[in-house]
């Protein structure tokens, strides 16, 4: 029997000067396996300075992501990041394939478990009967054959789950920790 | 008387006599003039204070070689001078009028004016050009300061805790693509779980929930799905189906979990 599969949701915040982020793993049904965060990391003025525009893609996909990926018990097959910050290049984590989902108003694809290729980097999955299909972007580091490969693991634990569902639960937790941790 | 005439005619004798005179020649031999050379003082150069002073290099005036030659002067030549005067004494006497000494009838000589400056002799020296020489003090080496502008997380915190206190959605199975067979032997199980009649019962899900540590369990009509909040035991629970029903007669809900086929 196949190792059942895990999905890694990575989020990071910002709140006020400071920078946290957090991941959960779960399984095909939704349920956390594991969940990490990290404490606010608050940038000097001069590491602000020096860092420029690059402060926030560094620390969130050099620092964070990597420290958390680096704590998790056991490592995931796909990685779920919100469509914003892939979308704005990711350079981060190569060792699994990264990718964003994304609900979508077109038209139903004509069967369950079908994939359609949108672009070099972007599926449509019906992973649901008769609903809208799923976008998947992915990053630049995920060639076509990984791209295969990640569809059908996301159609697996689409039937069971909803998949942008949990980066939102990411989300709720770190504001949930950052209010009481502040 | 007569010697009165006698002086008169002595007296115009001589001065005929010198009238008529060759002019007396004297022969000179005139001396060379001698250039004296004169030595001058080297040039005293002054320092100046924080400055380098400057290098005196004394040099004599080369002589000028013009002012050395001895211009010799020319002796007198005499000559004898022919005069008419002797020939026509004889015959006619000519009255000489003086004319007095006039001071109009004085030749000017032009005075040479003397040079307003006295012209230089010799070479230029050329134009070297100046050496430069440094003369500040070097800077000390600056103090570098190392600050590392690395950011760094700390080590991650488990949150699980925080993760558990959220509920988790957990969508219906379609049971129409379940196998009619599977289904009815669901529906059997329901039936003896719940003790109520098949037709007072509506499906509301079939889920796939841990067969341990849910902790709460809500439904979420609108959306087809339950939210659960679970354990720390869930995680490592095996998945079982779990059927939700509501009781037509009460609107009570129900549910019981399933035995896998």
């Amino acid at each position: 029997m196949a190792d059942p599969i895990k999905l890694a949701y990575f989020m990071a915040v910002k709140e006020g000067a400071s920078y946290l982020g957090g991941m959960m793993v779960t399984d095909t049904s939704g349920i956390p396996l594991d969940f990490r965060y990290t404490e606010p990391i608050t940038p000097t003025r001069l590491q602000t300075i020096l860092y420029g525009k690059s402060l926030e893609p560094h620390l969130k996909e050099e620092v964070i992501q990597k420290t958390l990926l680096k704590e998790l018990k056991t490592a995931p097959d796909l990685l779920i990041l919100g469509a914003t910050e892939l979308a704005g290049g990711w350079s981060g984590e190569v060792r699994f394939p990264v990718l964003a989902v994304q609900k979508t108003q077109e038209q139903p694809l004509a069967r369950l478990g079908d994939v359609f290729r949108a672009g070099p980097r972007d599926l449509l999955l019906q992973v649901s009967e008769g609903a809208a299909p799923l976008r998947v972007m992915f990053a630049a580091s995920v060639d076509a054959a990984a791209q295969e490969q990640a569809a059908q693991k996301l159609l697996e634990a689409g039937y069971h789950m909803d998949l942008t569902e949990p980066l939102e639960r990411v989300g709720a937790a770190l504001q949930s920790l950052v209010i009481k941790e502040g | 008387m007569l010697g009165k005439v006698r002086h008169a005619v002595a007296d115009a004798a001589e001065t005929l006599r010198r009238l008529f005179a060759d002019p007396v020649v004297h022969e000179a031999a005139a001396e060379g003039f001698h250039a004296m050379p004169r030595v001058f003082p080297p040039l005293a150069g002054v320092a100046h204070p924080g400055l380098e002073a400057l290098a005196v290099e004394a040099q004599a005036m080369p002589l000028v070689n013009e002012a050395l030659r001895i211009h010799e002067l020319a002796p007198f030549q005499a000559r004898l001078q022919a005069e008419e005067g002797w020939a026509r004494w004889g015959t006619e006497a000519t009255v000489l009028t003086m004319t007095p000494l006039r001071s109009a009838g004085a030749a000017g000589v032009p005075v040479p004016p003397l040079p307003r400056r006295a012209g230089s002799r010799g070479y230029r020296e050329p134009i070297r050009a100046p050496q430069v020489r440094g003369a500040l003090e070097p800077l000390g080496e600056a103090r570098t300061r190392r600050l590392v502008p690395a950011l760094e997380a700390g080590p991650a915190r488990p949150g699980m805790e925080a993760m558990r206190a959220l509920p988790v959605p957990i969508p219906a199975v379609d049971i129409q693509r379940l196998p009619k067979g599977l289904w009815m032997r669901y529906s059997l199980q329901m039936v003896r779980s719940t003790g109520e009649n098949v037709r007072n019962l509506e499906v509301l899900g079939l889920f796939h929930l841990p067969r341990k540590g849910v902790v709460d369990l809500r439904h979420d009509a609108r959306r087809g799905r339950i939210l659960v909040r679970l354990g720390a035991e869930a995680a490592a629970s095996p998945r079982t189906p779990f059927i939700l029903v509501r009781r037509r007669s009460d609107g009570a809900l129900l549910s019981c979990y399933l035995e896998e086929a």
